[in-house]
């Protein structure tokens, strides 16, 4: 290394620490870390003050579905790695939300469009849901409910799009005119995905799915793309 | 391998070899740990919540999916997932993309609402986050902004040159000083090593 190299990237360290470099500006410098003990040095000793700069800022809290929806990936990402199914979940409490009354009519006449059947088997029931062939073409959907629904059900899909960044698909169940959400999930390239409900569907309608953002609503913010009827 | 009955009792330099094998509760308590400032640094940097949720969603499931290695000789895994997740914002500030969002969406700042304080943790994480504020506070006005930009606006030094319409060099320099400064002062604030 010569002295005007040295000399060259020795105003480097800060713009280094604070990410100010571009990318061949860094590469650059890291070559010449390589190589520059007086460089090294000086990026560990003002390392400490870049590393204390994310801890200024004021702590806001995340949103509770940000979890949520990073854990379905993690927890359907590790099942794949194993080979082994979907654990039933836990059921949890969920709020419940008034639906009003002049939507739920029209999301029963717009299902009264959609193409589907339903078939029943034994243990485990499975339910074949209705499709908006429309809105998503060559999809399909089957609910496989546990014990009669006390202990939730899975909802198995395929041919399903993947959603743009910032946007998932999330289940919802319908209970006596109102309707609660349900986890939200992904689905993988191939189209195909899988979510746990964990409600006692043993006294519910319909489950049913919509896109919507990141997170998950409260409420669904479009007609379902497929409807289980229970 | 690590062995323990309950998870939650290890360290974060533990947690962090189970991740790497492929634990989803050892990820769980990762995020569980980080998440809250790691979503709070995003937010500081890119000032909406949609795409902090997205910037630290990306950093978490790249923490995850390629099993990025923690050097532990770079500092706590804190700073280790501040870091992974300060250069998504960085890579999203540069691309532009948030100026999008905040167009799309003006939620946010009135949506902000500062975490409770559950815990002694939270409560020393804010009493830091007071002392490193004041730190900056005190530097000369020219270095601090120069170290705003740079860090949380996610500006090059060459950016920041043409914003305050000053010589590279000159940008440079501040940076290395403010740093030296802020170093300085944080030591006399607290024990040596409390941030790395």
């Amino acid at each position: 290394m010569s002295s005007r190299d040295h000399t060259s990237h020795r105003d480097d360290v800060g713009a280094y620490l604070l990410g100010a470099l571009t990318d061949l500006e860094r590469q650059a410098f890291e070559r010449h870390l390589a190589g520059c003990p007086e460089c090294r040095d000086e990026v560990e000793r003002l390392r400490p003050a870049a590393a204390a700069l994310p801890r200024s800022v004021e702590q806001v809290k995340p949103p509770p579905g940000l979890k949520a929806s990073l854990m379905e990936v993690v927890e359907r990402e590790a099942r794949e790695r194993s080979g082994t199914p979907a654990p039933r979940r836990w059921r949890r409490s969920l709020p419940r939300l008034a639906f009003p009354r002049p939507l739920l009519v029209g999301v029963a006449l717009a299902l009264g469009l959609l193409v589907g059947i339903v078939v029943a088997d034994e243990d485990p029931r499975t339910e074949v849901a209705s499709v908006d062939e429309r809105r998503v073409p060559g999809a399909s959907a089957r609910l496989q409910i546990e014990d009669d629904g006390e202990n939730g059900a899975i909802l198995r899909l395929q041919g399903m799009r993947q959603l743009e960044l910032g946007r998932v698909y999330q289940a919802w169940v319908e209970r006596d005119g109102e309707i609660v959400p349900a986890p939200t999930f992904e689905v993988g390239r191939d189209g195909r995905g899988a979510v746990a409900i964990p409600d006692d569907l043993s006294d519910a309608d319909a489950v049913m799915v919509t896109r919507e953002r990141r997170g998950g609503a409260r409420a669904p913010s479009e007609r379902p793309l497929l409807v289980v009827r229970l | 391998m690590v062995v323990a009955t309950d998870i939650r009792n290890l360290a974060d330099e533990e947690v962090m070899q189970l991740v790497g094998e492929g634990d989803p509760r050892a990820f769980e308590l990762l995020y569980d740990r980080h998440g809250g400032a790691a979503f709070s640094l995003a937010y500081r940097m890119v000032g909406n919540r949609v795409t902090a949720e997205d910037i630290t969603q990306e950093g978490f499931l790249s923490i995850w999916r390629s099993r990025l290695r923690y050097d532990a000789s770079r500092g706590s895994v804190r700073t280790w997932v501040l870091g992974i997740v300060h250069n998504r914002a960085v890579d999203t500030l540069r691309r532009g993309a948030v100026h999008e969002r905040r167009r799309e969406t003006m939620e946010g700042v009135e949506e902000s609402h500062e975490a409770p304080e559950r815990t002694d943790v939270e409560a020393i994480r804010r009493e830091e986050a007071r002392s490193v504020r004041s730190a900056l506070d005190a530097l000369p006005d020219d270095q601090r902004r120069t170290i705003e930009l740079a860090y949380f606006g996610g500006f090059s030094h060459s950016q920041i040159a043409e914003l305050l319409d000053e010589p590279i060099g000159t940008v440079k320099g501040r940076m290395r000083l403010g740093l030296d400064k802020l170093r300085r002062q944080l030591s006399e604030g607290f024990a040596a090593g409390g941030f790395a």
